[in-house]
């Protein structure tokens, strides 16, 4: 059974690059949101198995609508993402409850099998 | 029409009749007592007040003190007709001899402006003045002098109409209780303005308030003992003359003294300045020469059109004299200074005037000062508001980078990869992803384009500043001609500045301006580059805000240079920065 996943980024053409690519690896993308509260909305009414989310967005940033949604059992598996490395967040990534960062330009199936095994 | 000069001399010959004939009937009189004493008092105060006013009213015709004294003075007169012979002169006597108080209090309260202040001012003058005249009407028709022990051998009171002592008595009872009531409210008054006038207030209205003010309470005091039926003698009234004689002298003695101490504040102020003058005492020693410590300096700087304070702070000058006036200081025809001062010191513009001309090479030189302060003071500010200009611009290229280029080359990278893996499984895919790819990059050179020209035009480095202005009139949304060409190159800083005064001004133009066309001139005028951005739209253009235009001011102002915005509602703007460029 193809996981289930919910894509959140301001901009339209990584959205739809990002979906191209997951659907390509086998993902079955549920939504899109464009901005945090979107996002959050998203999240709960779709309850997606996981959660890319872009960092930097218009009115949240990603690190504070990780932390809203994780930390409750059964919450969503949450993968950061950004144009930037990892290394330019410091700890951020792990303190928002994150499972991991993704640079957009890695993005793979294979790179989010990996951070999700 | 005569002249004023004339009409003083007239008026001078006038009195000096009245008094002889004055004289001469209290001297021929059966009846008067103390014949020597009155004639020695009309010659003393109304002399005195006639005489002393004329000269007040030569000096200052707009000030109406001098008027007031020589009313004064001439009511006097009236007020000794009580002593002679004629029976229709001693009627008149009878009637106005208590005339010379109500302009006398009119004076004490209009000095030393010459003008009451305050409606209740006016009141009570108009109250007084009623009083001494229509008041004692009921008194004059009801009195006979003989029997009322007033006099003894008297002349008739030709507007008797029929005697009744006892109306008389109480009438004459009511009017001198309005007197005290009268009397009471100018003393009230001159205490007052006392207490709230400033020091060169103070200095002028001392004296005269002073004999005023015991004036009004000794013949409060006499007019009081009257009512209550308390003798009280003959020298008290005569004692109560003698600061009411002395207002005109005392007056006289105050300008002498003025006159005095200007000269001497002006001296000293000369030999000051003479020497070498610490920074910022230059105001100290105006103030004392014009005695007024609230003096103020405002500089005016002509290359800037504007006002400053002595460390160089712009000023709106109305605001900054607000309450107060204002007095220029010209050197060789040309303004230096303002002073702003008391506007009691306008009374004596000749101060003004003598101070000013003493201080104004002083002024001038203190001028520079503030005006280097001034220069430096807007370097500082600008310099600040460049440097947030530049963060807030590194800021935005940030963003238009994050969201612009980058976003695209990500995306491409992806789309670069999935058709990577789909080419030999699904090569219709691949191609469609490829397609979508070029595009994706023919955009994101598009906006890296853009963005590097808006951080810095090759056209400008490489071929100068004409050919720059013709791409931004190229690319602007609407006709744009260049009128004036430079034809020459110049230091890149301002080839660049006067490359952002053109682009954000046509930007301008397009958001804003509705403007159906612009005109562009770049030319040289007096050794500074001049760039003229105009447009014929619908104008209203506020400098102040916007942080495009004030950006704008501050790249000008970092050369030197100095930004100007006219902008009518209705007529359409124009831009126009000066730089320095030799």
């Amino acid at each position: 059974l193809a996981r289930t996943i919910l894509i959140v980024d301001d901009h339209p053409s990584f959205r739809a690059s990002a979906r191209r690519m997951l659907e390509g690896a086998g993902y079955s993308v549920v939504g899109e949101a464009a901005d945090g509260g979107e996002a959050l909305r998203a999240a709960r009414e779709l309850e997606p198995e996981v959660i890319l989310l872009d960092v930097r967005l218009p009115d949240l940033d990603g690190f504070a609508v990780a932390r809203r949604i994780t930390g409750r059992p059964g919450a969503p598996a949450v993968i950061l993402t950004s144009s930037r490395e990892v290394n330019e967040w410091g700890g951020a990534v792990a303190d928002a409850g994150a499972l991991g960062f993704i640079s957009k330009a890695d993005l793979s199936g294979r790179a989010l099998e990996e951070l999700l095994a | 029409v005569i002249g004023l000069r004339r009409a003083l001399w007239l008026i001078a010959a006038g009195g000096l009749v009245v008094l002889a004939v004055q004289i001469w009937l209290i001297a021929s009189s059966d009846y008067a007592l103390d014949k020597g004493l009155w004639v020695a008092l009309d010659i003393v105060i109304g002399g005195g007040f006639v005489g002393v006013g004329l000269f007040a009213w030569y000096r200052r015709p707009d000030n109406r003190v001098g008027e007031l004294m020589v009313a004064t003075g001439f009511a006097w007169f009236l007020s000794t007709l009580g002593l002679v012979e004629p029976a229709l002169l001693f009627t008149l006597g009878l009637l106005l001899g208590n005339l010379y108080v109500a302009p006398a209090i009119h004076l004490l309260l209009a000095f030393p402006a010459g003008r009451l202040a305050s409606r209740f001012d006016r009141w009570l003058v108009g109250i007084t003045y009623a009083t001494v005249t229509i008041g004692f009407l009921p008194f004059v028709f009801t009195v006979d002098p003989e029997a009322s022990g007033h006099c003894t051998n008297c002349p008739e009171n030709l507007f008797l109409i029929e005697t009744n002592h006892g109306f008389a008595t109480t009438s004459l009872d009511l009017l001198s209780t309005a007197g005290v009531v009268i009397l009471l409210a100018v003393l009230g008054r001159l205490i007052g303005r006392w207490r709230h006038a400033t020091p060169p207030m103070r200095r002028i209205i001392t004296p005269v308030f002073l004999s005023g003010a015991a004036l009004m309470a000794m013949l409060a005091v006499l007019l009081a003992a009257s009512v209550v039926g308390f003798e009280i003698s003959s020298t008290f009234y005569y004692l109560t003359l003698i600061p009411f004689g002395l207002v005109p002298y005392l007056f006289l003695a105050s300008l002498a003294q003025a006159r005095m101490l200007r000269g001497g504040a002006v001296g000293e102020l000369v030999a000051k300045i003479g020497g070498t003058i610490a920074p910022g005492e230059l105001r100290n020693a105006l103030a004392r020469a014009l005695n007024d410590p609230s003096l103020d300096l405002a500089y005016w700087l002509p290359d800037s059109e504007c006002h400053v304070d002595p460390q160089g702070s712009r000023i709106n000058l109305a605001d900054f004299a607000s309450g107060r006036a204002t007095s220029p200081v010209t050197l060789d025809g040309e303004r230096v200074a303002v002073l702003v001062h008391d506007p009691l010191l306008l009374d004596e513009p000749e101060l003004i005037e003598a101070v000013g001309a003493a201080a104004a090479l002083a002024l001038g030189k203190e001028r520079l000062d503030a005006e280097l302060r001034a220069k430096v003071g807007e370097l500082r500010e600008s310099r600040a508001r460049l440097l947030s200009i530049e963060l807030a611009e590194r800021g935005r290229l940030e963003r238009d980078l994050h969201d612009g280029a980058q976003q695209r080359l990500v995306s491409l990278a992806l789309d670069l990869r999935l058709a990577q893996s789909a080419v030999f499984e699904d090569p219709e895919q691949a191609q469609r992803l490829l397609e979508g790819a070029g595009e994706e990059l023919e955009q994101a050179l598009a906006e890296l384009r853009e963005l590097a020209r808006g951080i810095h035009p090759a056209v400008l480095t490489d071929r100068g500043i004409d050919p720059a202005v013709e791409s931004l009139a190229n690319r602007a949304p609407m006709p744009v001609e260049v009128v004036e060409k430079l034809g020459e190159r110049v230091p890149k800083p301002i080839e660049l500045a006067a490359y952002f005064v053109v682009s954000e001004a046509l930007t301008n133009v397009a958001k804003y301006a509705h403007a159906s066309r612009a005109l562009i001139r770049v030319g040289r005028e007096n050794g500074r580059l001049v760039v003229e951005v105009a447009d014929d739209g619908i104008g209203g253009a506020d400098p102040s805000r916007g942080t495009g235009l004030r950006g704008l001011e501050d790249r000008v102002l970092a050369l030197g240079g100095r930004l100007d915005v006219t902008s009518p509602v209705g007529t359409g703007t124009k831009v126009i920065a000066r730089i320095p460029c030799e």
